[in-house]
């Protein structure tokens, strides 16, 4: 088929060889989970360019982009500040419109925002009129979903996220990574088929930020969601994706896409744990000198 | 120099730097609750007694100049028992009740979904931001004589005037509200699903409420103001029209009471507005903003 | 990018849209005049209830030259702003202090909290017959009616400024070796300042409002009797020319307040935003 076809090519245009990196030759080429044929991309970014028009100026953010997320794949993208990555993130979810390109979601061109790609913002972005339970259930509220299944999908959510105990709290009762808890809850609660996380843990301290990166690694393996995930911390990017995605300084391309396989013996340790590991720090150490030499170029 | 005054300092002297300095750090204190309390009752009768005293038979102040007080509580009782001016105190102010509250509710009715659609929609500001602009600087007194002219001394210029008085700040506070809302919230229902509608009902306008809400209060305190104005002017009924008069016939007392009870509606408005605001926005309450 | 309205697409040229805006306004303003004068003209309404905009501007320029009653435009508006500047000072240099004080001395609050804010409920109009009996129809009626209504803004914002001044500041200071009264002048004052000067400007934008008021209902002179004049003679053009004075004169004037506080106050510009 013409779809599988274009995957095809577009993979081999990812794939990069990055010489210092053993796995990386067939990375993206081959998810690590399915090796069969290349399947149609959960979400396609084809040719993504976008340009701010401005008093002083057009402001290139992005050069065209293109990246393909499989089902169940966790992309991680870094990046150094300013390339563009929250414009990607934005143009993925549907809320800017590319100057060039289009978005896909399993093959077909994807409609404007909506409840099929949630977003995880950077700041919580909670309502602060509702308490915890109505921000969760503000998906299902709007979709129209019966009281019942919603109080229910709520409950799970509360339960997964260690919310219980607050879910008659405002927002504003609550501390940063409570809040940040809640809004991941509130974009899972109305099962999207694909997460957009934009710099999720930016905000938090070390020790919550820590704790978070530990619940999205478990909710991975029990949930199995379509994720792309930005990120300025390396240790971050390697730790929980199986593809980490290097743009380089603005106008922003993607540099380099690296896959991490899923059998590296760090796998389900904690992450203060894994990031001693030698394989890992070569991962980091990797990732690193790419985003310095784009730091530098600029 | 230095050694010889340490020298001679004397030990007195050092325990007055010290109680000095305690009489100081307690200037700087609040008081805590009862003694609060206490030196504001106080305060409160020391003001009454030297009211009372400056305005006894003979005192420095004549009684036309500024009632006793004893003069204003016989007024009041006077006033609420016997009829005044044609009618009874109450009437008086249900008259000026009836106008304040129907000029403001009026005002609101056209004012908060004006200012919503100003804050939301950008042509909406655009158009009609310019023309408040204009009419903002025009206290809402002068347009007095305009809407006499315009419908006479009756009921519909007065509600005429406190509309024009309370439009401006319903329809600016509700604007302003809406269009500070943070863009994040928006995006956020957005990719949660909810159409342009739910966003402007659900996260919108619920998380402008307590800006709408203290808008409403500023144009309830705007209306009550004018209307006092306007019935100083235009009226033959209403607690300015009792001010008036009393000033015309030298009824001090009556005068003292109608202002008192003045200030006591707008105080009650403005506090009821204000717990208005914590029932129907508990979550204001501790937001940090 | 917090500026762009919440609707407008983000990628929406943001700086662009002001001269639009501009446009757009000036032609709302426009399409209104010109939709009054056609009105006006059309004859549904008597000229004498609803003039048009030109006899209005005519009118402006007649009572610009000539004597109505009692003086020319510009003599009332004199009168007024004499007696506008007059209560607000008065208000400004009462009420500042005192400000000051009740946030600097709490103990001072229980002793003035309860009678100010038993008396700041009734609104400066009300005063009007009480300030006739004392004064009679003289310039300080109008002036005690305009500091009334400008006297709570100075202390709120006053007291409001200083009690928010964080209170590490006034520590450094008397860590630095200052006392009292030099840590309020060079610390506390100066952080204060943006707020202070707002409540001035609240100041006298009430108080202009309590004048016109105050001036509907006493006095021989000022904007606020011309227009009450306006409507005994039943010239509703004099009516307009007067709220249009007052109007302009006040937005001037709050404009001009605006240029000084950017220019005085260049720093905590920010800190000055919070209304009465
Ligand atoms: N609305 C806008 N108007 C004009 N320029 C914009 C706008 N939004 C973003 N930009 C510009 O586009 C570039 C990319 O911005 P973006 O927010 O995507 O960067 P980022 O990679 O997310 O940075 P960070 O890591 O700091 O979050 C920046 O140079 C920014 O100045
Ligand atoms: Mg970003």
């Amino acid at each position: 088929m013409a779809r599988v076809r274009r995957e095809a090519r577009i993979v081999t245009r990812d794939a990069a060889p990055t010489p210092h990196i053993a796995h990386s030759a067939a990375v993206g080429a081959v998810s690590p989970r399915d090796a069969s044929p290349a399947p149609v991309p959960k979400l396609e970014l084809r040719g993504i360019a976008k340009t701010f028009r401005t008093d002083h100026g057009d402001v290139e953010a992005l050069a065209p982009c293109d990246l393909a997320v499989r089902e169940g794949e966790l992309v991680m993208v870094v990046g150094p500040s300013g390339c563009g990555k929250s414009t990607l993130m934005s143009i993925a979810a549907g809320l800017e419109a590319p100057t060039s390109g289009e978005v896909r979601v399993d093959g077909r061109p994807a409609g404007p925002a909506g409840p099929q790609r949630t977003v995880v913002f950077q700041r919580f972005a909670l309502f602060p009129s509702e308490t915890v339970e109505g921000n969760i259930a503000f998906g299902l509220t709007v979709a129209g979903v019966a009281r019942a299944e919603r109080e229910a999908r709520v409950a799970e959510q509360l339960e997964l996220m260690g919310l219980a105990r607050f879910r008659r709290a405002w927002p504003h009762e609550l501390s940063g990574g409570m809040q940040q808890r809640v809004a991941i809850a509130r974009a899972l609660a109305v099962r999207p088929e694909i997460l957009l996380m934009d710099e999720p843990f930016g905000a938090l301290d070390a020790q919550t930020r820590t704790v978070l990166q530990g619940e999205i690694s478990r909710l991975r393996r029990v949930m199995n969601y379509t994720v792309l995930f930005i990120t300025h911390s390396v240790e971050e990017a390697v730790y929980l994706g199986d593809r980490v995605v290097v743009m380089s300084s603005r106008p922003g391309r993607i540099r380099r896409d690296i896959a991490i396989p899923h059998d590296e013996p760090w796998r389900g340790l904690e992450i203060e744990d894994a990031s001693m590991r030698e394989e890992f720090i070569r991962y980091k150490r990797e990732i690193w000198e790419l985003i310095r030499t784009e730091i530098v170029r600029e | 120099m230095a050694p010889r005054r340490s020298h001679a300092e004397p030990v007195p002297t050092a325990t007055s730097g010290g109680a000095t300095r305690a009489w100081r750090a307690a200037w700087r204190r609040e008081p805590g609750r009862a003694a609060w309390t206490a030196i504001a009752i106080g305060s409160l009768c020391v003001m009454l007694g030297a009211w009372a005293w400056a305005t006894r038979p003979g005192g420095a102040i004549p009684a036309l100049f500024l009632p006793p007080p004893g003069d204003v509580a016989a007024s009041f009782v006077r006033l609420v028992s016997r009829p005044y001016l044609g009618s009874t105190f109450g009437a008086h102010v249900l008259s000026s009740l009836d106008v304040v509250i129907g000029g403001w509710l009026l005002a609101g009715a056209v004012g908060l979904p004006l200012g919503i659609a100003m804050g939301w929609w950008r042509r909406a500001r655009w158009i009609a931001f310019p023309l408040f602009q204009v009419l903002r600087p025009i206290p809402p007194l002068a347009w007095i004589p305009l809407a006499i002219v315009w419908l006479g001394i009756g009921e519909p210029a007065r509600i005429f005037v406190v509309f024009v008085a309370a439009l401006v700040p319903w329809v600016m506070n509700s604007m302003q509200a809406v269009h500070s809302i943070d863009g994040l919230l928006v995006r956020a229902a957005r990719t949660l699903g909810a159409s342009d509608r739910q966003i402007l009902t659900r996260v919108v306008c619920r998380t402008a409420l307590p800006t709408l809400v203290a808008g409403a209060r500023i144009a309830l305190g705007n209306a009550w103001t004018t209307l006092i104005a306007a019935e100083l002017l235009a009226a033959t009924s209403g607690l300015g029209y009792i001010a008036l008069n009393a000033s015309r016939t030298l009824e001090m007392g009556i005068l003292l009471v109608s202002m008192l009870v003045i200030g006591v509606l707008g105080a009650a408005f403005s506090f009821g507005m204000q717990a208005l605001a914590r029932v129907f926005a508990p979550w204001s309450r501790g937001a940090r903003t | 990018m917090s500026a762009s309205p919440p609707l407008a697409p983000p990628s929406a040229r943001p700086r662009a849209a002001v001269p639009a805006a501009l446009i757009v306004g000036a032609a709302s303003i426009a399409t209104l005049v010109v939709a009054w004068q056609v009105v006006a003209m059309a004859g549904i309404v008597p000229a004498r209830v609803l003039p048009t905009p030109l006899d209005v501007a005519l009118r402006f320029a007649t009572l610009a030259v000539e004597t109505f009653s009692g003086s020319t435009l510009e003599g009332h508006a004199l009168a007024s702003l004499t007696r506008w500047v007059i209560g607000a000072a008065c208000a400004i240099a009462l009420g500042i202090p005192l400000g000051v004080a009740l946030a600097w001395l709490p103990p001072l609050r229980p002793v003035i909290a309860p009678a100010f804010e038993l008396l700041r409920f009734i609104p400066p109009f009300a005063w009007v017959p009480i300030a006739v009996l004392w004064f009679g129809a003289s310039t300080t009626t109008q002036a005690l009616i305009v500091f009334i209504a400008a006297f709570p803004a100075c202390v709120i914002n006053a007291h409001l400024g200083v009690s928010l001044v964080d209170p590490i500041l006034p520590r450094a200071a008397a860590m630095l070796g200052a006392g009292g009264v030099a840590t309020l002048r060079r610390v506390v004052l100066p952080v204060a300042a943006p707020s202070i000067f707002t409540g001035v400007r609240i100041a006298f934008s009430n108080g202009w409002m309590a004048l016109v008021g105050a001036e509907l209902v006493v006095g021989k002179q000022g904007l606020g009797f011309l227009i009450s004049q306006g409507q005994i003679n039943d010239s509703v053009t004099t009516i307009m020319v007067g709220m249009i004075a007052i109007g302009a004169l006040g937005a001037l004037i709050d404009f001009g307040f605006q240029r000084v506080e950017r220019a005085w106050l260049p720093w905590l510009a920010f800190g000055a935003k919070r209304a009465s």
